[in-house]
């Protein structure tokens, strides 16, 4: 008896929930929302080996976007407001486990749009699925060159890989060899010879020390390359050996990503290797997290690091108040991949919103190309891609789909725990903070 | 050259066309004198003769005619050599003719270490003598001497001794010294004058680190030999033991900060204890309530349960740590002020010098802290009576119960212990590297090895088996002929050895024979 009443409940409860409203809108007070979503998939590393805490933040940040935007009334197309709904993939930092959750995106939560990818490898391995299924696509960290030069590597004039003529990936990260020059540039004025880098087996990490090894090489400096494999505690054994040379380093350059750098750089300052008088210690972009560094370098003061991003001291409007609510998060300050990840979702709901379709890929790329916003990392434009298929000669492929501008700079410490936001750019000359191009271990600028 | 020439020079001595020549005459002399059973066949006498004298030379040669039995019994032997000859030479020719190290292939190394330790172990126990390390003693000889070593063992059947062993040992280790000098004569740690410096250097880092590594390790065996669990949760007990440490010493640290008005870091050194008291609670919990009833008999498939739920466990307590302490890297202070202690240069003249070498002080603390708590154990195991009573269980679980010996507290007790060992290897090494929830996986993945190496069960042969880890992957890292790789093989250079202790000695360093 019991349980036909059961049956009968449920019964009622469905017939309930059939009777309800079907209606295309719905309210959160402000904005009417139409019932249909738009998906967006966030590919990012939340599990080890990837690099966890880089997307622990471009998680935050994509949400923090997709809620900014809903609370703006969503995606405007034709006259009907669309909300926006994010749905969260963990790739692992792995290229099959990034495929796989990318093959889920697109057939099960039928996402319409992906952003996100921390890890190279991840992003040359999923670019070419995004791509074929007609996603719509900006990636907010891979480095690596072929990530946008891919679509363009055949180029010949005609629209490159797509038999529609449509290339899907975007990247608003640099290229590897954009922050590649920025370094080597730096490090030749300062008149280094001598050159040890330490890179990470990686689809990031070794086109990087390959692309900055030839731009020394070039210029006629000596160069040693360590690599080393991610998650590796102990370097020890090959500092040691870097100790033992004939000749000092001019410059140990670290090419190694998340706490792995943090181990590196520590054990380094520990040996007294870099920095030293004799010896210029540069390492990842992740010191720019100056609580996670000086936590975990204690030993690091003098280190200089390349950044990603607007310096601190030009942050717009929308920096301050996304370093803000990162801080309120995570107590630091915001970094260059999660501000890239808050950028990307605004970039993906304005060209659908100028495309005037969430689901139509060609029209949305065409939008996307046509990109002139300013966000939190400055102005967003995509320089080439087929509104301008005609690259000059000398540029590089990997501009194709690449946002031109991201601001790569050279930054240092020169105080014990100091804050990333005090710390000193010292290259390019034009973003000097304190006038200084290198601040030598134990001064002051 | 002079070397090569050498080599080259004593290779046509030792084997070559000149002995097969020997061998195709001499050999069928065998068989005067010989009753009709004992007659060898001519044709196998020929045929041993001519390939017998091409690749093993007058030892080969030797072998056959006063053991005439052995020719009957290894036509496949001989086929083995022939193989192994003429893919020598071969090798010797494509890689590169004139390369020692080719020749040392031809006349010892890895090939006649193969054949040794198949053949003279199978001798010995068909003539029932003592075969206790004749397969060590096989392999390191085949390995340093060749072919000799079948001279050596195979008609006395000495009976083997450590002594031959470190003696074998020695002279390949030797050899492979040798043949790497001539061949990477740049290398920091062949090069005059830097060598002496440099391979202290890497000896003094692969001691210190492995001496961290064995304190986990220790853990590890201290349960396998009691229960004969592996520990799948090992490596993420030893990560919470660095993160009780972390939470204790920055709670402790806010607290004193209060009532002192004044900020004061809390040293290190007293996470550890705090750390080990948890897990030790934990562990024992968790073993009462989840390994218990496979002991009891309630579990029907006892190995792949003990599997499956350490790893569980092991997963529960990652996941539950990111929930609560996040990805981001966390470490604490240091144990001593001393960023690194130098052992200065010092000249014998103007062009012979020593040093310095550098230990990095926080690492040597946590040296001088792993090693005694390890002595503090096997004083425990060997004086308490608690101590003596796990090592009776871990001996014979029933003989230890007729003496009053309580088994189920021995289990509890082992699991809690070896987990407090791990937490407390964590404690130690929180101010040393970065913590992240999963940090234990590339250490725990290292104690498999340390552990199977020095002998499941053995607390000596885990600290053993830690330092020669951590002295081969300091030495492979830094001697590694191409500078940019020697790092990302770290790993594998233990590796190698743990695959050639459980070919040479399943049973480890110090292990000992389950029966």
């Amino acid at each position: 008896m019991k349980r036909i009443s059961l049956f009968i409940s449920i019964l009622a409860l469905l017939a309930l929930t059939a009777l309800l409203p079907t209606g295309a809108v719905y309210a959160d007070g402000h904005c009417e929302f139409a019932e249909d979503s738009i998906k967006i998939g966030g590919l990012v590393p939340l599990s080890a080996p990837g690099t966890v805490a880089g997307g622990v933040a471009m998680s935050w940040a994509i949400n923090r976007a997709a809620d900014d935007i809903n609370a703006a009334c969503g995606v405007a197309i034709d006259g009907v407001n669309y909300a926006i709904e994010i749905v969260i993939g963990d790739s692992e930092g792995s290229p099959e486990r990034g495929q796989a959750v990318v093959e889920r995106f697109i057939l099960e939560d039928e996402v319409d749009a992906v952003t996100g990818v921390y890890h190279s490898a991840v992003g040359l391995a999923t670019m070419g699925m995004l791509d074929e299924n007609r996603i719509p696509t900006v990636f907010s960290e891979p480095w690596n060159d072929n990530v946008s030069a891919n679509g363009i590597m055949e180029y010949d004039g005609r629209p490159p890989r797509n038999a529609d003529g449509v290339d899907h990936v975007f990247r608003v990260s640099p290229a590897s060899s954009m922050v590649g020059s920025v370094v080597v540039d730096w490090l030749l004025d300062l008149g280094v010879g001598n050159v040890v880098i330490i890179a990470e087996n990686t689809d990031y990490g070794q086109p990087a020390a390959a692309d900055e090894l030839a731009r020394f090489e070039a210029a006629g400096a000596t160069v040693t390359q360590i690599n080393v494999e991610l998650g590796t505690e102990d370097f020890v054994p090959i500092l040691s050996r870097i100790q033992a040379s004939a000749e000092t380093p001019d410059v140990v350059r670290v090419i190694v990503t998340g706490e792995t750098s943090f181990n590196l750089t520590q054990q380094m300052a520990e040996l007294g290797i870099a920095p030293t008088e004799d010896t210029i210690c540069v390492t990842n972009q992740v010191a720019f997290q100056s609580e996670q560094y000086w936590q975990n370098v204690p030993d690091g003061n003098y280190c200089a690091f390349n950044r990603v991003g607007i310096i601190p001291s030009l942050f717009s409007d929308t920096a301050v108040e996304l370093n803000e609510a990162y801080f309120e998060e995570f107590e630091d300050i915001v970094p260059s991949y999660a501000m890239a990840s808050y950028d990307a979702v605004w970039i993906i709901a304005d060209g659908m919103a100028r495309a005037g379709s969430m689901s139509d890929g060609a029209a949305i790329v065409a939008a996307i190309e046509t990109t002139d916003l300013d966000l939190s990392q400055g102005r967003y434009y995509f320089e080439y891609g087929n509104h301008n298929p005609d690259l000059p000669e000398g540029t590089p492929a990997f501009m194709w789909h690449q946002w031109p501008d991201p601001v790569v700079t050279m930054m240092q410490y020169f105080e014990q725990g100091q804050s990333s936001l005090d710390a000193a750019v010292i290259f390019p000359v034009v973003y000097q903070t304190h006038g200084s191009s290198y601040i030598a271990p134990g001064t002051s600028p | 050259m002079v070397i090569e020439d050498t080599l080259f020079v004593l290779w046509l001595l030792l084997a070559g066309p000149l002995w097969a020549t020997v061998g195709l005459f001499i050999l069928p002399g065998v068989n005067q004198g010989r009753g009709e059973k004992e007659q060898v066949p001519a044709t196998t006498l020929k045929i041993a003769g001519l390939v017998g004298g091409f690749a093993l030379g007058p030892v080969g040669l030797g072998l056959f005619y006063l053991e005439p039995t052995l020719i009957r019994r290894s036509s496949l032997t001989l086929g083995v050599v022939l193989t192994v000859f003429l893919s020598s030479q071969v090798l010797a020719r494509i890689v590169d003719p004139n390369l020692p190290a080719a020749l040392w292939l031809l006349l010892a190394g890895p090939l006649w270490a193969a054949l040794a330790a198949y053949f003279i172990p199978r001798h010995y126990r068909d003539l029932e003598a003592d075969d206790q390390n004749a397969l060590t003693a096989a392999a390191l000889g085949g390995f340093a001497i060749g072919p000799l070593i079948f001279g050596l063992m195979w008609k006395t059947v000495p009976k083997v001794n450590r002594d031959w062993m470190i003696s074998l040992g020695a002279l390949g280790a030797w050899q492979i010294y040798a043949l790497f000098a001539i061949q990477n004569p740049a290398n920091p740690c062949v090069a005059l004058p830097y060598a002496a410096t440099y391979l202290t250097q890497q000896t003094a880092n692969g001691i210190v680190i492995g001496c961290i590594y064995s304190l986990m390790a220790v853990g590890l065996t201290l349960i396998y030999s009691v229960q004969g669990v592996v520990s799948f949760a090992h490596g993420q007990l030893y990560m919470v033991g660095g993160y009780f440490s972390f939470y204790f010493l920055l709670h402790a640290g806010n607290v004193l900060s209060e009532l002192t008005g004044t900020e004061v870091s809390v040293n290190p050194i007293w996470g550890i204890p705090v750390a080990a008291v948890i897990v030790f609670v934990m562990g024992a919990i968790f073993e009462r309530v989840f390994l218990k009833p496979m002991h009891e008999g309630l579990i029907e498939r006892v190995s792949e349960y003990a599997i499956l739920i350490t790893f569980g466990f092991g997963f529960f307590l990652e996941y539950t740590t990111l929930a609560i302490a996040g990805p981001f890297p966390q470490k604490t202070d240091r144990f001593i002020q001393i960023r690194r202690f130098t052992l200065d240069r010092f000249h014998f003249n103007d062009e012979v010098f020593f040093g310095p070498i550098h230990i990095i002080g926080d690492r040597a603390f946590a040296m001088v802290v792993g090693v005694a708590l390890i002595f503090a154990l096997l004083y425990f195991l060997q004086r308490s009576w608690t101590g003596r009573a796990l090592r009776a269980t871990s001996q014979d679980r029933q003989a230890a119960a007729v003496t009053g010996i309580n088994p189920t507290n021995m289990n509890t007790l082992s699991f809690a212990m070896g987990s407090m060992l791990a937490a407390m290897s964590g404690a130690a090494l929180i101010p040393i590297f970065n913590w992240v929830p999963w940090v234990g996986a590339e250490m725990v993945g290292r104690s498999y090895v340390i552990v199977v190496l020095g002998g499941l069960g053995s607390v000596p042969g885990a600290l053993a088996g830690g330092i020669i880890v951590g002295i081969v992957e300091a030495l492979g890292a830094g001697c590694h002929p191409d500078p940019s790789r020697g790092a990302a093989y770290k790993e594998a250079f233990a590796l190698v050895i743990f695959a050639l202790v459980l070919l040479l000695k399943p049973t480890g360093l110090f292990g000992r024979e389950q029966h």
